[in-house]
């Protein structure tokens, strides 16, 4: 059992876990005193550790302050790759290909928003199916597909859902180059014909917010940001398609390990040398997926925008976007590595990228606060990444039976907070108590380093699919 | 027959069920309804049958392709299956006849089935696996 005492105090928010064993480099965990001891709770201390043992693994595994267990890698996990000499794997991108973030910002103020916002609550959620049921009812034709597979966000735009600053307000200006179509195997194509502009289920959500506080009065003008002001988030991810080109790829690469002599501690880790055929064949893969996403929240922003005209007017304030992100990709970047500049395949499994001067957008769970941060220098240590969000503490069952759905919408009801979702089960399965404090998580990456708060966003209505 | 076929057990993110099996065949089955469980939706119309056909190389693999397999098939054609018939059945392949429903909708989202702590074992004489499902 590995204990709190295996680890050395680097600063007050950083702590690390010496190279042993199968380990090629130490673990670094980013959390609070406090917060360490709630991380021997589950398997994600052991999960990062194993993670040093990949092939390739530059300077450190890294674990964000929202590390919880997940597959092989944890949740809120970092890994970069030696692109030449290192692994590209699934298990460090998660089942949710490019899970992500959207902000849209409108030049209205929560007092304008007030009288109407039940009914814009309950257009969005007309507008945005879930997609677990009857679904859009549109099914794309697999040529139609593979455009979006290949261009993402930008395919959508050219097509007139969006605008130019959707794509230039968006990591990767919302599509990465080296996507193959080809590469996306035709059972996660048909998962992904009739589910763009779908919300999914569990913690994917959409909210009405409004800017509760600023931190950072300067970002926060260059981010458009005024207290008061509307806004509204989206939370979801590539659905069915990426969920199907994870699992297509860990079959892959658990068959291909031995044939370049890799053998992990858990076969969630499964990988491939990222130049090796299996791991080029992942890599466009997951870029695909990972377009599709930017593309399925596009197609969000989009109804949105058609449920904010149909309910406020044509003549009212647009509704713009702040940023896009991602907090489940693998990226190909360049840092410095011991000051010389490197090729990176940076693994962000539950973590966000924060370049210097970047939004970031961190999620709260339903009913809780969300952030705005922006990337700075001090980041270089994590690859400039940062948290994802609150993370989990409770299971659905003990949520469940902790409160019920109408508990729940009553508690957010006295808070001033509406909430639009058709199953009560869903709401119980979120309740805010149910995950970390975000406050907490937020404050430890703003003292540690990783990125600066901008501002505190709180949710005036939660959309929950249909 | 085991006593239980399949229970759902509690998870901090995610829903794992422990299986259980007289025959490699009838814990695939029983894991299968566990999953069902996990994603079922009340309306159930139409009766359809659909073939299924599954390698892998080795049991717990084919555990988990076989699942996938089933999922992938239930979310695209939204259908429940209830029962199969193995026309073929090993360690590394099967081949089989899933029979069920069209549904109107899923009460939850299964994002994939994960090798996470994935065990298959057998305990006086009864096979018994533990699946973590992504949700």
């Amino acid at each position: 059992m590995i204990s709190k005492e295996a680890f050395k105090k680097i600063n007050d928010y950083l702590w690390e876990y010496r190279k042993t064993g199968q380990m090629n480099v130490p673990a670094r965990i980013y959390v609070s005193e406090k917060m360490l001891d709630e991380v021997f709770k589950d398997k994600s201390v052991e999960q990062s550790i194993n993670t040093a043992s990949l092939p390739g693994i530059v300077n450190y595994s890294l674990a964000m302050p929202d590390i919880h267990e997940g597959y092989g890698f944890p949740i809120g996990g970092v890994a970069a790759m030696d692109s030449e000499k290192g692994v590209i794997s699934p298990g460090g991108v998660g089942y949710d290909i490019n899970c992500g973030m959207k902000l849209l910002k409108s030049e209205l103020s929560e007092k304008d928003i007030l009288p109407y916002l039940d009914k814009l609550a309950a257009e969005i959620q007309k507008e945005v199916p879930s997609g677990l049921g009857k679904g859009r009812q549109i099914k794309l034709s697999i040529g139609n597909l593979d455009k979006i597979l290949k261009h993402g966000a930008k395919k959508l735009v050219e097509q007139g859902y969006g605008e130019e600053d959707d794509i230039k307000n968006c990591e990767s200006n919302g599509f990465i180059e080296q996507a193959d179509p080809e590469a996306v195997s035709l059972h996660a194509k048909n998962r992904g014909r009739d589910q763009v502009g779908t919300l999914g289920s569990g913690n994917h959500f959409l909210e009405v917010q409004k800017v509760e506080q600023i931190f950072d009065e300067e970002t926060a003008k260059k981010f458009g940001l005024i207290k008061n002001q509307v806004l509204i988030m989206i939370h979801t991810g590539s659905r069915g398609l990426g969920h199907q080109i994870a699992t297509d790829y860990i079959q892959v690469m658990m068959r291909a390990m031995p044939k370049y002599d890799i053998f992990l501690p858990d076969r969630e880790l499964a990988c491939a040398p990222f130049k090796s055929k299996e791991g080029q064949r992942y890599f466009a893969a997951m870029s695909a997926g990972a377009n599709y996403a930017w593309a399925n929240r596009q197609m969000i922003a989009h109804y949105i925008r058609k449920a904010w005209n149909e309910v406020l007017g044509q003549n009212v304030s647009k509704l713009t976007a702040i940023y896009d992100v991602a907090h489940n990709i693998a990226k190909l970047e360049k840092h410095k590595v011991n000051g010389e500049e490197k090729e990176l395949v940076v693994h962000r499994k539950g973590a966000t990228r924060a370049f210097v001067g970047q939004p970031v957008l961190i999620p709260g769970s339903m009913g809780t606060a969300s952030y705005v941060l922006v990337g700075i220098e001090s980041g270089k240590d994590s690859w400039y990444s940062t948290c994802h969000g609150a993370g989990r503490t409770m299971s659905r069952h003990a949520a469940i039976r902790a409160l019920s759905g109408q508990e729940i919408i009553n508690q957010l009801k006295a808070k001033g907070i509406l909430v639009k979702c058709y199953s009560m089960r869903g709401i119980a399965e979120e309740a805010p108590q149910a995950y970390k404090d975000i406050d907490e998580v937020v404050e430890v990456v703003h003292r540690a380093g990783l990125s600066k708060k901008v501002a505190r966003l709180v949710p005036l209505a939660v959309i929950k699919g249909e | 027959m085991a006593n239980k076929s399949y229970e759902i057990l509690d998870h901090p993110s995610d829903v794992r069920i422990r299986v259980f099996g007289d025959t490699k065949e009838e814990l695939f089955s029983n894991a299968m309804r566990g999953m069902n469980e996990v994603l079922k939706s009340v309306s159930l119309k139409k009766a359809v049958n659909q073939r299924v056909v599954v390698n892998s190389f080795d049991l717990n693999a084919l555990l988990v392709d076989f699942l996938s397999e089933v999922l992938y098939l239930s979310q695209v054609n939204k259908e429940i299956y209830t029962d199969i018939k193995f026309n073929k059945f090993s360690d590394k392949e099967l081949e089989g006849e899933l029979i069920g429903n069209t549904i109107e909708s899923f009460a939850e989202d299964i994002k994939a089935v994960t090798y996470h702590d994935l065990k298959i074992e057998k305990k006086d004489g009864l096979y018994e696996a533990t699946i973590l499902f992504d949700i």
